[in-house]
């Protein structure tokens, strides 16, 4: 019983930062088209930039999520207005190959500035834990995981309550009725672009204590969070937290009750098995099958 | 007064308004007729500033707006009701109630008012407030849509095609609406296919086709013009006391 718990609870952790990873993914997706593959890539970025950070100044990795996520978000927008803007209207498929080139630039760049090595932040909590009675609660994990509700909340806040995400959000179910109330679409999708951008601000950071790192390893988590938000259901944020968390607890589970080898597997095989049953994802939209969005 | 002067726009290079000419008196209904691809909205398009004209100009009062981006219009007083669904379907009803005031939203006393006096206008609004606009029938999504722009205060409303897959119950309360709207003053400018619905709604009524204006008139003498008549209403006039048609043509071309 304390295994199953101490694996749940491990998997709860670990699902909720793949949350904060793919929710950036998620956001750009359901408001642009854009399929961000570059994402990874940022993740991968931002977790060598804190390293570095840490490894020269001390300053706490996760922490350092304060300088790098509104540095991500400016990074965002800056790419967003010089960039991608030019594929705005262009098909989907364009903008993969866009940010595909975007991804290979920034491995190629790490691999001269920073080497082809593993890395990894290794903060004085590194092998601490919290414990609760029987169960021990990884201090990397825990920090990783307050961060991901602090910024997802942040997030949600921003979407439901303010003017700038509401014009998201009708950005994203309707370009063209948002422009009719003067939604401004190049304004609001550069916005969105470099919300989720600034994510793997915090990702990133969190990226560097929790997981080993090399410049080509965003290929992994690229992978990983395109199966998050298919499985969550594309562009919706509820869903890429609900595929996170499902995909979590499945490895975690896997690797508790089975193997670690295998954990990699079930985590692709969780989403084949229910996008069998719900192609659309766990939190795709069904409304009104003639409404035109 | 709201007027086009020898209007050319199109999409992609080919001209789908050939030089039109039109003109909305101030608390006038105009109702723009014609066939599928006489350019009625492209019209609608065009005032809204959500495509921009290759030659003419669109005035408002002194002020030409053909110049200016959709916001910059929508903040003189011009809302567009589109053809196609225009709401946000996830969102609720007030959530795409409220979108419409964003241009005032940061005057929140101005947003509150508004708000109520679309409620009181609208009472569905108000009735259907947290439902999901995705979810609601036809007709009340043309309502709301109808409603969003009203938080604008419109000076001038431009509705496409408002009947289109509407029941008769429904098509009665958008009719009566836009009856309300016109009381209030609003200048309104439809397209319709339904050419009894649209001109029996309508002080004014034009005629398109081929991307030009081809006839003009008040919408009785349109509805009774035998051209009309034979074009769209199967040979006989379109009345609302079901008389036959008096072959006088009234309606003119344009000047």
């Amino acid at each position: 019983m304390t295994e199953l718990l101490q694996a749940l609870i491990l998997g709860l952790l670990i699902g909720g930062v793949y949350a904060l990873m793919a929710s950036g993914l998620s956001l750009i997706f359901g408001v642009m088209n854009i399929i961000n593959v570059a994402q990874g890539a940022f993740l991968i970025l931002v977790a060598m930039f804190t390293w570095w950070l840490w490894k020269s100044t001390g300053v706490d990795p996760i922490l350092a999520s304060v300088v790098t996520t509104p540095l991500m978000f400016g990074f965002g927008w800056v790419l967003y207005r010089t960039v991608i803007s030019r594929i705005r209207g262009s098909s989907t498929s364009m903008s993969v190959l866009l940010t595909f080139g975007l991804a290979l630039t920034i491995e190629g760049a790490l691999n001269v500035t920073a080497g082809n090595k593993f890395r990894s932040a290794t903060p004085s909590y590194f092998e601490e834990s919290y414990h609760l009675g029987s169960i021990s609660l990884p201090k990397p994990q825990v920090y990783g995981f307050v961060a991901a509700v602090l910024v997802l909340s942040a997030l949600y806040v921003v979407l439901a309550h303010t003017w700038a995400g509401r014009a998201i959000r009708a950005s994203a179910q309707n370009p063209s009725g948002a422009a009719l109330v003067g939604v401004g679409a190049t304004s609001t999708a550069a916005l969105a672009f470099a919300l989720g951008t600034s994510t793997a601000g915090v990702g990133g950071s969190v990226l560097s204590v929790l997981y080993p790192f090399f410049p080509a390893s965003h290929y992994d988590w690229i992978s990983r969070l395109l199966g998050i938000i298919v499985l969550g259901g594309m562009g919706s944020l509820p869903g890429a937290l609900a595929g996170a968390l499902v995909l979590g607890l499945a490895e975690t589970l896997t690797a508790t009750y089975w193997s670690l080898r295998w954990s990699t597997l079930v985590f692709y095989l969780v989403i084949l098995v229910v996008l069998l049953f719900r192609p659309q994802g766990i939190f795709g939209t069904r409304l009104r099958e003639d409404v035109v969005a | 007064m709201l007027r086009l002067r020898r209007v050319v726009a199109g999409y992609g290079g080919s001209a789908v308004l050939q030089g039109v000419d039109l003109t909305c008196e101030p608390g006038s209904i105009t109702c723009v007729v014609g066939p599928n691809g006489a350019g009625k909205s492209t019209v609608l398009r065009v005032v809204s500033g959500l495509l921009r004209v290759t030659e003419g100009e669109v005035t408002m009062g002194e002020e030409t707006i053909s110049s200016f981006p959709p916001d910059e219009i929508l903040r003189r007083g011009v809302t567009q009701v589109p053809q196609s669904h225009a709401l946000f379907p996830s969102m609720t009803v007030r959530e795409n109630v409220l979108m419409g005031g964003f241009l005032i939203r940061r005057d929140k006393s101005l947003l509150a008012s508004r708000m109520a006096a679309v409620e009181a206008l609208v009472p569905l609004v108000a009735e259907r407030s947290n439902d999901r606009a995705g979810n609601l029938s036809g007709g009340q999504r043309r309502m709301v849509e109808i409603a969003r722009c009203l938080m604008l205060a419109p000076k001038v409303m431009l509705l496409d095609e408002p009947s289109l897959g509407l029941d008769p119950r429904s098509l009665a309360a958008v009719a009566e609406l836009i009856n309300r709207l016109h009381d209030d003053g609003v200048t309104v400018l439809l397209v319709e296919q339904n050419v009894r619905l649209g001109l029996g709604l309508a002080t004014h009524g034009v005629v398109m086709e081929g991307g030009k204006v081809r006839l003009t008139g008040s919408a009785r003498e349109v509805m009774d013009h035998p051209e009309i008549a034979s074009l769209y209403l199967g040979g006989t006039r379109a009345t609302t006391a079901g008389t036959t048609a008096d072959p006088a043509a009234r309606a003119h071309p344009p000047a």
